[in-house]
């Protein structure tokens, strides 16, 4: 069975125009900026890029050394820890479950951290003079994506501290065990 | 029809004895080409790139970056477990804890339009 050109050409028509119509909808969407806010971005382009730059730069350095020791907590204190509490056949599931939940925060955190570098580096690439609008949108997901990596190290940093208070546990009740034992 | 056959033989021989060379080294550009960019992708996709402070961009930061862990400490997994023990652990653990509450890491809100000079667009 043969489609007429003509047919083709209409049907072609039609699915450009409802997909420009649908683009354009979702551009409209994704930011309602006022000329006045247009023009700020247009002026401020030259600092605001400079501080992004910045940004991303000392963003990467906290990530670098901050990685380093969140890493290093896991590996070298907490899992070490926990295994000589097991060789010694105490009790370590506390321990362990907190270790559990502070490796799945830290690789949310890096899985977060690739994600906000890449769409900052998106939005320093286009140029804030000529696509205003396409610039305030990406600032936006890089901001979003940064709030989720500050989130992550806020909850890094709680399971840091839960894990010192099960320490702090886990040594109150192995001290008085002997005492116990010899009663 | 053999003797055709024999003359294209011949013809080939002769291409590839002229080009064999050049047919060589476009090969190994080709395959150097292919073995960058899977290795690029990998470098993009594994996180690698994010950690690397020797990209441009990152000169001003690059001296500030901890060059080693000499300063951590690691915990022994094995040994008797007592009350100096427990001890030793947690004064190597707060030495880190300290570290890491010094900053509000990645806080703060740099991006916000107020931050960049454009106003909340959703302010009346």
């Amino acid at each position: 069975m043969k489609i007429p050109k003509k047919i083709t050409a209409v049907g072609l028509l039609i699915v450009s125009l409802l997909s420009l119509a649908v683009f354009a909808r979702a551009g409209a969407v994704s930011s309602s900026l006022s000329d006045q806010q247009i023009q700020n971005i247009r002026e401020n382009c030259l600092s605001t890029k400079t501080t992004l730059n910045q940004l991303h730069a000392s963003d990467a350095l906290l990530r670098v050394n901050r990685g380093q020791i969140y890493e290093s907590m896991s590996i070298k204190l907490m899992t070490k820890f926990n295994d000589r509490v097991a060789s010694n056949n105490q009790d370590n599931s506390s321990l362990v479950d907190i270790t559990s939940k502070y490796n799945s925060t830290l690789d949310s955190f890096r899985n977060h951290y690739m994600a906000y570098e890449s769409h900052l580096s998106a939005a320093i690439s286009i140029d804030c003079s000529k696509q205003p609008v396409s610039f305030y949108d990406a600032v936006s997901v890089a901001s979003s994506d940064r709030e989720k990596v500050h989130s992550d190290i806020v909850k890094l940093n709680q399971s840091v501290d839960q894990y010192k208070a099960a320490v702090d546990e886990f040594e109150k009740k192995f001290l008085a065990e002997p005492k116990e034992a010899g009663q | 029809m053999e003797a055709k056959k024999a003359i294209g033989t011949n013809e080939e021989r002769t291409f590839r004895d002229k080009h064999s060379f050049m047919m060589f080294i476009t090969g190994s550009i080709v395959i150097s080409a292919c073995i960058v960019v899977i290795g690029m992708a990998m470098y993009n996709s594994s996180g690698a790139a994010q950690l690397d402070l020797s990209r441009p961009g990152y000169v001003s930061v690059r001296s500030q970056a901890a060059s080693g862990e000499s300063d951590f400490q690691s915990y022994s997994s094995v040994g008797t477990l007592d009350k100096k023990a427990i001890e030793d652990f947690k004064k190597l653990y707060d030495k880190q804890t300290q570290k890491l509450k010094t900053v509000d890491a990645f806080g703060g809100s740099p991006l916000s339009p107020e931050s960049l000079g454009v106003e909340n667009p959703l302010a009346p």
